[in-house]
């Protein structure tokens, strides 16, 4: 009898530690805060965990204004951001202010109504046109206010150049000389890999506008008016199969980490790669000389800077709070807000001419209003499944350890593009 | 006498009845996790496999196209194909490698040659660590610049046999498969020990007294007595190449990198369920659903399969 009593005793717990979970997370789970009836808390879902102390910052000074607004910064893991937000919204629930993937991957939620639409409020007129594109959905409403952008360049090691007596190249073939001298001076000149996908659809970003000549054809291809069949675009990825000799060894191996660590180190003279880069770069190495350049464009233009807006904040459809939510957004459309953000974030401000403690952002942010081309698959070829920006990162994979060559990456990627992009079918 | 035991023999039938219904009982907080946690997420995944999907948001009711779709539409079948065989890969040579070299240590550890209690706990040892530690430990004697398996390589005069291990995709699969056997060894050869551990010294004594070879005590005697605990590994190995995703995750990522060398079915339904890991992939939640379905009726048969089969090898004997 005793043991009955005890086992009876013991699922009767499980039970309750069941159903009490059960209960916790339909009520835990739930953004309002409803306790407390005079102050209202809005929280912020983002993949920015590294982020938080100083969001901390911005919330700071968003209270100085609205002290009877709290606000929650409430991040999760990069990698499972996506996964956590779907199946929150999904369920009803979700952060009253959404950070949005750039883009078609953030538009998709809106598509889905999960996002509500902040047309007209204060301050959007502050970016330009195509920043606001970023996320504004297909029916032309905008869900997002814009917080940064995103650059892509080369970097190089202003030591290694001075050392083989380089200059930042003025046009494609300079830059080809610099590759060269680099080369037969024993140094590896790019620090690139290819194990990553991402990688190579970001270096395509930099190294293809100078082969397609820039904004027009982007502007073309995005109305289907040419395709990826076009000259100017295989010539583009037959450059990328040309620059393989520059270079590490055993690039077909290396990941992010490993050709960040060749250009740190001083292994390697030239990195391309994103501005995101330099708050890492220079915690590696404080004594590395850090330049950049646009890239020089190989048929006669103007020299190019690939950015993109790289997230944007927008607010949950299902959200108790969304007056409040509106307030916050608002505030990030203001100059205060960019100049906090780019002195703490050390990153470009979406908010166009927001100066920054840091001369290398600042130059970088110069040379985006006079060199910005979009990272076009990103910024159009970002839908499909797998998506075209995904196809031309595995296709050139494939072309750099031989099992595919320049006409099947431009064959792949332009059957796959015409199954889901209607200016092509 | 028996008027006075009359009424304990009442009693205790009252009680045997109560313990009989309530036996029934016990098994309800069990069952009720079981159905949380394993019943619920089967039928949810079998529902949404019916369902068209457009994006995260479910639509139309579209039956078996999903599953159609999964076999036919390039370019998911020809991934679905590739993933498949891969695993093929991962069941044989983990079968052969892992499974063959466990059985030979557990040989070893049970003939008690000196130093046998040390081989048994280093054998054991990469067990202690997660798959994600793992991963990234190999990830790193794997690198190809600064990795320690080219350096050492280069140390020995053998430049020529240096690689990019997990970039190159001729040896990127071979090589997780490899770090996957030296992490299950310590395991089946636990399993092993224990099957040798539990054949009765006698027939094996008797057997060397009829006259019997050490190879004929082996294929005779001790190779069929090891019989369940060989199947219960080939079981388990079954399973897990078919599951396989950490190592995989954690080495590659979830592009199945490069070019699709390393791709295993897990992986792929991880890529169309959640969209993978790179920015800018978008899900696809229906056919993701059906993997996961084709992916569990093929592990449950072949398993069902696998195991009556045993039995009956068990019962012949």
């Amino acid at each position: 009898m005793k043991g009955i009593g005890r086992i009876w005793l013991l699922s009767l717990m499980a039970l309750m530690l069941i159903v009490s979970a059960a209960c916790s997370n339909e009520s835990g789970g739930s953004n309002s805060d409803n306790n407390d009836e005079d102050s209202v808390t809005l929280t912020i879902g983002s993949w920015r965990t590294e982020d938080s102390a100083n969001y901390q910052k911005v919330i700071e000074a968003f209270n100085e204004k609205h002290p009877e607004i709290k606000v929650e910064f409430k991040p999760s893991k990069n990698t499972e951001y996506n996964t956590i937000l779907n199946t929150s919204l999904q369920a009803g629930e979700g952060p009253d202010i959404i950070h949005l993937r750039p883009y078609a991957p953030g538009l998709e939620l809106a598509k889905a109504g999960y996002v509500e639409p902040i047309d007209g409020l204060n301050g959007l007129d502050t970016f330009p046109e195509e920043t606001l594109q970023a996320s504004r959905g297909e029916d032309g409403k905008q869900y997002g206010v814009p917080l940064n952008l995103s650059t892509t360049q080369v970097f190089y090691n202003k030591a290694i150049f001075k050392e083989h007596g380089l200059e930042e190249p003025k046009t494609w073939d300079e830059f080809i000389a610099i590759n060269e001298k680099l080369k037969s001076e024993g140094v590896t000149p790019l620090a690139f890999g290819t194990k990553e996908g991402w990688l190579l659809s970001l270096a395509h970003g930099i190294f293809g506008p100078a082969h397609w000549g820039g904004n027009d054809f982007v502007e073309k291809i995005s109305k289907g008016e040419t395709d990826f069949t076009s000259p100017e675009f295989v010539k583009s990825i037959q450059v990328m199969e040309d620059l393989k000799e520059y270079f590490p060894n055993n690039s077909e191996g290396l990941g992010m980490e490993d050709i960040r660590t060749l250009f740190f180190t001083g292994q390697a003279a030239m990195f391309p790669l994103g501005s995101w880069e330099i708050e890492v770069l220079r915690e590696m190495n404080p004594d590395l000389e850090l330049g950049f350049f646009p890239m020089p464009s190989a048929v006669g233009g103007e020299p190019t800077l690939t950015t993109w807006v790289d997230g944007s904040f927008g607010i949950n459809a299902n959200s108790e709070h969304k007056e409040e939510a509106k307030k916050f957004l608002e505030f990030l459309t203001t100059e205060e807000f960019g100049e906090l953000f780019t002195t703490n974030f050390k990153m470009i401000s979406a908010i166009p001419g927001v100066q920054s403690d840091n001369e290398l952002v600042n130059d970088l942010s110069k040379a985006v209003s006079d060199y910005s081309t979009p990272y076009m698959m990103l910024v159009y070829f970002a839908g499909g499944n797998p998506s075209s920006k995904v196809t031309i990162e595995t296709e050139l994979q494939g072309m750099y350890i031989g099992e595919q060559d320049v006409d099947g990456v431009v064959k792949t990627l332009q059957e796959n593009t015409e199954a889901w992009f209607e200016p092509f079918q | 006498m028996q008027i006075e035991t009359n009424t304990p023999i009442v009693k205790q039938k009252k009680t045997r009845n109560w313990k009989r219904w309530a036996i029934h009982l016990f098994p309800i907080p069990a069952l009720l996790i079981f159905s949380i946690f394993i019943v619920y997420p089967l039928v949810a995944a079998l529902s949404y496999s019916f369902y068209d999907w457009n994006g995260i948001t479910r639509g139309a009711f579209v039956g078996l196209a999903n599953f159609i779709d999964l076999f036919t539409l390039q370019p998911f079948s020809n991934m679905f194909w590739n993933a498949a065989k891969n695993n093929v890969l991962y069941f044989v040579v983990q079968m052969i490698v892992q499974n063959g070299i466990a059985f030979v240590l557990a040989f070893i550890i049970y003939k008690r040659i000196k130093g046998s209690e040390f081989l048994k706990v280093a054998y054991f040892l990469p067990r202690l660590l997660s798959v994600i530690v793992v991963g990234f430990l190999w990830k790193l004697i794997l690198n190809p610049n600064f990795g320690a398996l080219n350096v050492i390589l280069g140390e020995f005069g053998m430049e020529s046999l240096q690689k990019a291990w997990l970039g190159d995709p001729k040896t990127a699969l071979m090589a997780i498969i490899l770090v996957n056997c030296w992490f299950g060894i310590g395991f089946a050869m636990l399993i092993f020990l224990a099957g040798l551990q539990s054949i009765p010294k006698e027939l094996v004594e008797a057997a060397k007294l009829d006259g019997a070879n050490g190879a004929n005590v082996i294929t005779k005697i001790i190779l069929p007595l090891m019989l369940p605990s060989i199947m219960i590994m080939t079981v388990l190995t079954f399973i897990q190449s078919f599951e396989a995703f950490e190592l995989v995750y954690a080495m590659q990522g979830s592009q199945g990198e490069p070019y699709y060398s390393t791709d295993l079915l897990a992986v792929f339904f991880y890529r169309l369920a959640f969209g993978g890991s790179a920015a800018g992939d978008s899900t696809a939640v229906g056919l993701g659903s059906a993997l996961a379905v084709v992916l569990f009726l093929f592990i449950a048969t072949c398993t069902a399969l696998l195991l009556k089969y045993m039995q009956k090898k068990q019962v012949e004997m």
